[in-house]
C-alpha cells in the first residue's frame, strides 16, 4: 500500500529558497501598483502645473510614503533576484565556453544604470 | 521505538549524540503496518569519512534489516539514493556526516513522491511520463552504415553536453514546488532531457518534442523557482534548460506566423540535412 504524500498548502514556509521565491512573485503585485501611481502622474502632469502639484501633495501622505517605501524595497528584491537569474535564462556562449554567469549579471546592471540614467535626462532635461 | 543493538551502540529514542556518535532521525513507513511514516530515531558511530549512505548501510547491517532505501555505485552515478537530509533532496552518497554536526540528522523520503516503504519513492509518474519526451535520437532517414558516425564538433557537443549529465536522481522533482502542485508537469529533469536531444546536432526531433515541450504541462508550467538547479548534483541546470527552452517556444511561435513557415531554428541539422 502505497502512501501518497500530503501537499501543503503552505509550502513556501517550509524552506528560505522558497520564502525568497514567493516574495519575489509577490514583488509583483507592488510593482503593479506602483506602475499605477506612476501612470496617474504622468497624466497629472500632462493635465497642467496645478494638478501635478495637488498630486505631489498627495503623494506625501504618510500613508503613500510608505506604500513607495514597500513599493522601493519590492522592486529592489524584484530586480536582485531577477538579476541573480539571469545566467539560467540567458545561457550565452563564445565557442564552446559559457559566458561566465557574474558577466551576465553585471551586464544586466549596467544596462538598468544605463536605462536609469536616460530616464533622468529625460525628466531633468 | 527501541531496537536491540548489536554491537553495544546506542539505539532507540537518542540521548545527546557524544562526539563518537551522531543521531539519525529516519522516517519509517512500512505498508499495511503504519498509517502514515513516522520518525524514529538512532544512534551511529560519527566518522568524518562516512556519508549518510554509511550510516544507513551500518543500520541495515548492524541494527534493523528492514530499513529498506535505494542505493547502487555510492559514487554519484546510478542516482539511487536521493533522499531529504535535513528537508533539501540530497545524493546520500554525497552528503558528509561532519557537515552535518553535532545532528541530529533527519533522512526522508524524496519530497513530492508517493512512498513506496521507509525510504523508497514510487516512480511510475516520471517513468509514464518519460518516453512523451522522446529521449533517443530521432532520425527521418538514417545514414547508411558505411557512411560511417554522425560526426559532431566540439561546439555542437558542448551544445547539449551539460543537459547529458542528468543521472535521474529526481533531486529536482523533489525540489520542485510546481511539480508538487501539479500532477501534469513533465518536470526538470524530462524537460532537460528534451532540451538535451533538441540541441543534439545529430538529432530530427525537435519538432515532435515541442509539441509535448511547449505546453502549459511542459516549460509553461514552470515558474522559475529555481531549486532544481540548485540540488542538482551534477550541474545540469535544468531550470536553464526550461527558461532557454521558453525563448525558443515563443520564438517558434512567433515563426509559426510567418509564411511560409520556415524550418525552425533548433533542430538545425534537420534543415540542412533535408
Amino acid at each position: 500500500m502505497v502512501y501518497p504524500r500530503q501537499q501543503s498548502n503552505f509550502w513556501y514556509l517550509k524552506r528560505w529558497p522558497y520564502r525568497i521565491f514567493i516574495l519575489r512573485e509577490f514583488s509583483a503585485v507592488f510593482l503593479a501598483a506602483y506602475m499605477v501611481v506612476l501612470l496617474i502622474l504622468v497624466m497629472k502632469v500632462h493635465d497642467g502645473p496645478a494638478a501635478f502639484h495637488d498630486f505631489a501633495d498627495t503623494l506625501q501622505s504618510p500613508a503613500l510614503i510608505v506604500f513607495n517605501t514597500i513599493a522601493l524595497l519590492f522592486a529592489l528584491l524584484h530586480t536582485v533576484t531577477w538579476f541573480m537569474a539571469v545566467p539560467s535564462a540567458m545561457q550565452l556562449r563564445r565557442g564552446e565556453e559559457k559566458v561566465p554567469p557574474q558577466l551576465l549579471i553585471g551586464a544586466a546592471y549596467v544596462l538598468m544604470l544605463g536605462a536609469s540614467v536616460v530616464v533622468l535626462l529625460l525628466v531633468l532635461v | 521505538m527501541t531496537v536491540e543493538a548489536t554491537d553495544g551502540i546506542t539505539v532507540g529514542p537518542s540521548a545527546r549524540p557524544s562526539q563518537d556518535t551522531i543521531s539519525l532521525e529516519i522516517a519509517r513507513y512500512r505498508p499495511g503496518h503504519d498509517e502514515h511514516p513516522t520518525f524514529e530515531s538512532y544512534d551511529v558511530p560519527y566518522r568524518p569519512e562516512w556519508v549518510v549512505l554509511d550510516a544507513l548501510n551500518y543500520l541495515k547491517d548492524q541494527v534493523d534489516g528492514t530499513l529498506s532505501y535505494r542505493w547502487s555505485c555510492r559514487m554519484g552515478v546510478c542516482g539511487s539514493c536521493g533522499m531529504m537530509v535535513n528537508g533539501v533532496p540530497k545524493l546520500t552518497c554525497a552528503t558528509f556526516l561532519r557537515d552535518y554536526l553535532p545532528g541530529p540528522i533527519r533522512v526522508e523520503a524524496l519530497a513530492n513522491f508517493p512512498i513506496e516503504r521507509d525510504l523508497v519513492i514510487v516512480l511510475d509518474d516520471f517513468i509514464e511520463k518519460l518516453p512523451k519526451i522522446k529521449p533517443w535520437l530521432v532520425r527521418e532517414v538514417e545514414q547508411p552504415l558505411e557512411e560511417g558516425e554522425y560526426l559532431q564538433t566540439p561546439k555542437e557537443l558542448a551544445d547539449y553536453k551539460q543537459y547529458s549529465m542528468c543521472i535521474n536522481c529526481m533531486l529536482c522533482y523533489s525540489a520542485c514546488p510546481v511539480y508538487q502542485n501539479d500532477e501534469h508537469f513533465l518536470g526538470p529533469a524530462l524537460l532537460a532531457l528534451g532540451q538535451r536531444y533538441n540541441h543534439d546536432s545529430r538529432d530530427q526531433g525537435a519538432a515532435e518534442r515541442h509539441d509535448v515541450m511547449w505546453t502549459s504541462e511542459g516549460v509553461w508550467d514552470c515558474t522559475f523557482v529555481g531549486e532544481c538547479s540548485v540540488v542538482c548534483p551534477k550541474h545540469v541546470d535544468p531550470a536553464g534548460a526550461i527558461q532557454q527552452a521558453k525563448v525558443e517556444s515563443t520564438i517558434g511561435w512567433q515563426l509559426s506566423f510567418a509564411p511560409p513557415v520556415p524550418p525552425l531554428p533548433f533542430g538545425r541539422k534537420q534543415a540542412e540535412e533535408t
